[in-house]
């Protein structure tokens, strides 16, 4: 166990400095810098160059990639280049922002989405496996925009109510907090839970059609006993891999249901940052984009190995 | 013109206030007069052009009409729809930043709305008789939000360090005419100009710079904090600037006009989507808020409480010719696109009623400094003139150009398929692309535009206006290649006039080579739009679209 952590760890460094130049070479090959951003068309040429230098954009590509991956090495992200604030300042709360609603989307997913594709899967093709299949494909059809905007006009028509415009952390108010992300949670979690079913539906189906589960309950074995011992340990791999998905893909930023529901995550601030051409909060936000990923990664394999001693072996 | 109209709809509040602001103006011209014809009598050496009394500053109601029964207090939410990208006045030039940052840092002039630079952090000034040297008095008892006094060494630092491109400010080429600020005594600046500038006065206004304490970019570390504290003398002060979320003002207590602001905060939401926009209007999370797309406007014209309200522009859109494009090199063709083109078609595709058709100046600025509609030359829509000029240049068969248009400006969408059918109609076919800002920025720059849409405005001055974009280079930068001896000898002219009807005159001959020669169309200016809840009142929308007028708007109770 040791030795495969520490193969992992290194495995894991090695993509992440491998990330973290292609996420400077690729932020930097966007036309336009951060200079003409804030020219827009004022300006002379002097000035223009004055500000290069003062962003170190004057410096060879190789120069300004040792001088950030130095500083990021001692924990320092710089400063964003619009708006002064250390990088680490604004990621930290973007991010917690982000975590929350992955967090909970994944709650909502799992706790609406498994009893559901477990339910679809034990009635196969009967009327509850229609209805549920129903809820999927329309879960699986509709963009994740379209649902969020009917909810929100949808409650303002009917109660007349919409959520506040400004985040408020779980940790000053958790009342603030949640009539802030009901509505985009709701949206998130009803699409992923959609997904999560289908998904489950599939695994269950085909763990009913497994011989050994066909040979248990001809053997008489109580079908609880098959559905917990038989069915639901070989499904709980693919539903481990589907949360950290889940996770992975929210972390990423949900540009959309952030802009809709003005909420300060990760998403957006990434958004903003390629449109200023912010280049240290574009690459910091990235790169923790590209270091959680690989956290959720660790943490899915490290579980298999703890439900599935096959995994260990191989 | 459509702002003119002063019987129609709430716009018609818009046109009173705006008839009010130019009696005032009138006043303030004749008061000018006489002073200066009373120095002559004195045999004075020193021109006094503009000296102003404080009292007589005030009646000029800096920011917006005073309001009679003012109730003082109150947090006003306002929704943005576009962040600022910093609060940066020195270094950032986005428009989307000076709207806000105009509350809470100021220069010394005010940019009247009818292109009057009103006196701010100065109280007057007077002009040598060469119109070199500007000797500018300073408003007293002036502090800075962090406590100290502003005195003329803060002054002299802050434009020092403006007009220095080594420093890297967008403004820094508006200053560049100016050669020494120094500080006379405490109360008084002079500024030195190499060549006679009459908008000198406007170009001190809020677009670029602002007074901060002398020394504060001493530090390195200023050029990031000023994003985040406030250093400024404006009637708001800075509190909090949270990226993707808001911006929170609030009063400055030690605000040197007494009486004012009213409201005691004023709370900015981000909030990038105009769907969620308009449902938060709805829901009264909002209580103010500029929209731009007219399909947005009218989802809210019959919500109860709600006032929609049209405000003229110094914004333009336009169609920019790069002459580096072979086909554009030649002024015929450029003049039969401009014949070809239905400014009104193009309006109305774009912004529906909300918006004003331009000859050569922003609607803003027509009556003030712009050549009358009725003498533009080439003005379309004439096909026929248009196809002759066509053929007559070798293109009788036309050709296939790229238009550019911007990602993000949603105007330029539906406008770019009227202007293919336009442009059609003499044998040229467009071919669309739609580019990033930062691309489009790019090409900008190195003057090698193209064909493209633009969308863009100035303070409300004539040179401030169009001398960078269309004076030869060196001394301008002639984006679109025009190269016109001409026009820039005009534009040199007009710079150096003071006598406003000479001015005038110059300008009006300069727009006559514009619009004859096509560098570009100006096509409308798209109209502020503000819907505000009934409890909002007093609040008036400057023409730049900057929101001076929130330091005037109280709440009711």
């Amino acid at each position: 166990m040791g030795s495969y952590l520490l193969k992992r760890l290194f495995a894991s460094l090695l993509t992440a400095v491998l990330a973290s130049i292609l996420v400077f070479l690729l932020v930097r090959m966007v036309p336009g810098d951060v200079v003409a951003q804030m020219m827009g068309q004022a300006g002379g040429e002097n000035a223009a160059g004055a500000l290069r230098e003062f962003f170190g954009l004057d410096q060879p590509i190789y120069m300004q990639y040792l001088t950030w991956i130095t500083n990021v090495l001692q924990g320092n992200l710089g400063n964003s280049w619009t708006r002064g604030l250390p990088v680490t300042d604004m990621i930290g709360p973007a991010f917690l922002v982000t975590l929350e609603i992955a967090i909970l989307t994944l709650a909502v997913a799992t706790l609406v989405g498994v009893p559901l594709g477990i339910l679809a899967g034990i009635y196969e093709n009967r009327p509850l496996d229609t209805a549920i299949q129903t809820f999927n494909i329309l879960g699986l059809a509709a963009p994740v925009f379209w649902v969020g905007l009917m909810l929100l006009v949808g409650v303002s028509a009917v109660i007349g109510w919409s959520p506040p415009l400004r985040f408020v952390p779980i940790t000053r108010s958790l009342s603030d907090n949640l009539s802030i992300l009901i509505l985009p949670i709701a949206s998130l979690g009803l699409l992923q839970a959609a997904a999560y079913s289908q998904f489950v539906r599939q695994n269950v189906v085909s763990a009913l059609n497994q011989e050994y589960v066909r040979t248990a309950i001809a053997k008489g074995v109580p079908i609880r006993v098959v559905f917990f011992k038989h069915i639901l340990r070989n499904v709980l791999i693919p539903i481990i891999t589907f949360m950290g998905l889940i996770l992975i893909q929210i972390l990423g930023g949900t540009v959309i249901i952030e802009s809709l529901f003005a909420l300060p995550g990760l998403g957006r601030l990434l958004l903003t940052a390629i449109e200023t051409r912010d280049y240290p909060v574009l690459q910091g936000a990235l790169l923790i984009v590209v270091v959680s990923a690989m956290v959720v990664n660790l943490v899915v394999d490290l579980t298999y190995r703890l439900i599935d001693p096959r995994v260990r072996v191989a | 013109m459509a702002h003119d109209d002063c019987s129609r709809g709430p716009r018609g509040a818009a046109c009173k206030r705006t008839r009010e602001r130019k009696g005032s103006i009138m006043t303030f011209m004749n008061v000018s007069s006489m002073r200066r014809f009373g120095q002559k009598l004195l045999g004075a050496t020193m021109l006094s052009l503009l000296a102003l009394s404080p009292s007589l500053a005030d009646e000029m109601s800096l920011y917006g009409p005073a309001a009679e029964n003012a109730v003082s207090g109150g947090r006003l939410n306002m929704g943005l729809l576009l962040e600022p990208p910093g609060f940066d006045p020195f270094h950032q030039a986005a428009d989307a930043r000076i709207r806000l940052s105009v509350l809470v840092y100021q220069g010394l002039f005010y940019e009247g709305a009818n292109g009057q630079a009103i006196p701010l952090l100065a109280e007057g000034f007077e002009v040598s008789e060469d119109g070199l040297v500007y000797t500018i008095r300073l408003r007293q008892g002036v502090k800075f939000h962090t406590g100290g006094d502003m005195t003329a060494a803060d002054v002299a630092y802050s434009y020092n360090y403006i007009r220095n491109p080594d420093n890297g400010s967008p403004g820094a080429g508006d200053f560049s005419m100016v050669s020494n600020v120094e500080v006379v005594d405490d109360s008084t600046v002079r500024f030195t100009l190499t060549n006679k500038n009459s908008s000198l006065p406007m170009t001190l206004g809020n677009k670029y710079g602002a007074v901060v304490p002398a020394g504060y970019f001493d530090d390195e570390s200023a050029k990031n904090r000023i994003n985040a504290e406030s250093v400024g003398t404006g009637p708001f002060k800075l509190v909090e600037f949270v990226p993707n979320s808001h911006v929170a003002l609030e009063r400055n207590e030690d605000y040197w006009e007494a009486g004012v602001p009213y409201l005691d905060a004023i709370d900015f939401s981000i909030l990038p989507n105009s769907a969620s926009m308009l449902v938060a209007l709805q829901n009264k999370r909002i209580d103010l808020v500029p929209l731009s797309r007219p399909q947005d406007v009218q989802q809210v014209s019959s919500v109860a409480g709600l006032n929609i309200e049209r405000w003229p522009s110094l914004a333009q859109t336009a169609i920019d010719l790069g002459s580096e494009l072979e086909q554009l090199s030649d002024v015929r063709v450029r003049q039969a696109i401009s014949l070809a083109v239905d400014k009104n078609e193009i309006l109305k595709a774009s912004v529906g009623e909300y918006g004003t058709v331009l000859g050569t100046m922003v609607s803003g600025m027509q009556e003030s400094w712009g050549l009358p509609l009725d003498q533009v030359p080439m003005q379309g829509p004439d096909i026929e003139k248009a196809k002759a000029l066509m053929a007559e240049a070798g293109y009788a068969d036309g050709f296939t150009m790229t238009l550019t248009t911007i990602n993000g400006f949603d105007w330029m969408d539906p406008a770019s398929v009227t202007l293919q059918e336009q442009l059609a109609q003499i044998g040229i076919t467009l071919d669309i692309q739609r580019v990033d800002l930062g691309v489009w920025v790019n090409n900008f720059r190195s003057s090698q535009m193209g064909f493209t849409f633009n969308d863009w405005a100035a303070q409300p001055d004539p040179n401030l206006l169009f001398y960078r974009h269309f004076h030869k280079k060196p001394d301008g930068a002639d984006f679109r290649n025009w190269n016109n001896d001409e026009a820039s000898a005009l534009l040199d002219e007009g710079r150096a006039e003071a006598d406003p009807a000479k001015r005038r005159d110059i300008y009006n001959r300069f727009q006559t080579v514009l619009a004859d020669t096509v560098p570009t169309i100006m096509l409308y200016s798209p109209d502020h739009v503000t819907v505000r809840s009934d409890k909002v009142q007093n609040f008036t929308q400057h023409p730049t679209g900057w929101y001076f007028g929130l330091a005037r708007t109280f709440l009711a109770e």
